[in-house]
């Protein structure tokens, strides 16, 4: 006996197409369309969340601002105290630009290796934050490790926020705000992301594990932040797991211990792809393995 | 409001809706049926066209976001009937099978050999990670395409 509701190919006609989809030449542009289209006006970037709105059988908005071709929107500005990133620059061209940068590698595993290249080439790292339903986003995490800020806009101003603090107002920001950049600190320190997808690539990851950590010269924990991606509604930092950290040497089976004994903090979520007391039994693993790629960064 | 598409090198034009996926564009009004509108999500790679000469998913790409743009489908990748090098080495290594993923993984293979031809076997691996065969024929594919680029 079959159970639940076969995938349906949903045809043109049943869609409920918007109204408008107005490509904004600049961000003023884009800032005036979304404040006067109000609660039914949303910026579209990379498309790859909304579009699939019929699939999750929500209705679309009725206008939609598209910011992809806004090029402060598209930009990476990387100076010697910051990168700033735009909120329109995809997953690909984030991970191209921080190539060179090691403190930044596990936001480039984050950005470079989620969905596959199709998606990496159209998704941006402003949806990634703003999409709060989506709950495997990679760089969520990878920028809660690096001291993220976001910056929000609206017509006539703009503000900045941490971005732990973003994610806790991101799905009631007002009607015509829209992420507009990402700020990055710079800093020594060593950086990791891993993931376990159900395949080797291709599929949302079960569970996320971004790691950044700063140690001395005998290799001891200064500093660390950890964050734990998909295990949750959203991600969020495991600072029980960073103050064990702190002070001790920067050991993978150590960490993953200490990951252990702490990981029943976290209330997995459950879904068609893995229950939740798997996403959470997988933590202490994923840990020993990004403890492994921060040493070798 | 129409859009302006230029595919496979022709001119055309659309009045769909603005958020109508090109895919269905492609296949309902331009009866081009090599994309396959097969997941709807990104994931399956069925519906990959060349966008300005970039593999993407015409399931996820809104009519408005496709005006004024370069896109060929699979069924402009063979020129005047002739196949390209992708092409001739599936068809040589008899790598084709139910023909569901097939359009898809010629593009993205397409593209590859294109950007890449010292692509290694990994560099296949991951240029595949969104082409996903039901029928698992993975590793013909590949070897067809490492014998692409060998001849290529």
């Amino acid at each position: 006996m079959m159970s639940g509701s076969p995938i349906q190919n949903i045809p043109v006609s049943s869609r409920d197409a918007p109204a408008s989809i107005y490509v904004a030449p600049s961000l003023a542009a884009a800032r005036d369309a979304l404040s006067e289209y109000g609660p039914v006006g949303a910026p579209l970037a990379g498309g790859t969340w909304i579009m699939r709105s019929p699939i999750r059988h929500e209705p679309l908005r009725t206008h939609y601002v598209a910011i992809g071709r806004i090029a402060e929107l598209t930009a990476v500005q990387i100076e010697s105290d910051a990168i700033e990133i735009g909120a329109a620059v995809t997953h690909a061209a984030l991970a191209a630009a921080l190539d060179d940068l090691p403190e930044f590698a596990g936001l480039a595993a984050a950005a470079g290796g989620s969905a596959n290249p199709a998606i990496r080439a159209m998704a941006t790292i402003g949806g990634n934050l703003a999409t709060s339903e989506f709950f495997a986003a990679d760089c969520v995490p990878a920028l809660l490790c690096l001291d993220a800020a976001v910056e929000i806009s609206g017509r006539n101003d703009h503000e900045r926020i941490g971005l732990a603090d973003f994610l806790a107002v991101r799905s009631t920001l007002a009607p015509g705000r829209l992420v507009t950049r990402i700020i990055l600190p710079r800093a020594r320190r060593k950086t990791a992301h891993v993931r376990l997808p159900l395949r080797r690539a291709g599929d949302y990851p079960v569970a996320i594990v971004s790691l950044s950590v700063s140690v001395d010269a005998a290799n001891r924990v200064q500093a660390a932040r950890i964050a734990v991606g998909s295990v949750e509604p959203s991600a969020r930092r495991w600072p029980r797991l960073e103050a064990a950290l702190i002070g001790h040497p920067l050991d993978a089976a150590a960490a993953a211990r200490r990951a252990a004994e702490l990981a029943d903090e976290f209330v997995g979520r459950d879904s068609v792809d893995a229950p939740a007391w798997y996403r959470v039994s997988v933590l202490p693993g994923l840990v020993r393995r990004a403890v492994i790629a921060a040493l070798g960064s | 409001m129409g859009f302006n598409l230029t595919v496979n090198g022709d001119r055309l034009t659309s009045a769909a809706d603005p958020a109508t996926p090109l895919v269905d564009i492609l296949r309902e009004e331009m009866h081009l049926t090599g994309a396959k509108p097969v997941c709807r999500e990104g994931f399956c790679g069925a519906c990959l066209v060349l966008l300005d000469g970039e593999p993407t998913p015409s399931c996820l790409l809104p009519a408005a976001l496709a005006d004024g743009r370069e896109i060929r489908t699979v069924e402009g990748l063979a020129p005047q009937g002739t196949l390209n090098c992708i092409q001739a080495a599936l068809e040589d290594s008899d790598a084709v099978q139910c023909g569901m993923c097939f359009p898809g993984m010629v593009v993205s293979l397409t593209h590859l050999l294109t950007t890449r031809p010292d692509a290694t076997r990994d560099d296949i691996l991951m240029a595949l990670t969104g082409n996903i065969c039901r029928c698992t024929g993975y590793e013909r594919i590949v070897e067809a395409t490492l014998l692409a680029l060998a001849t290529a």
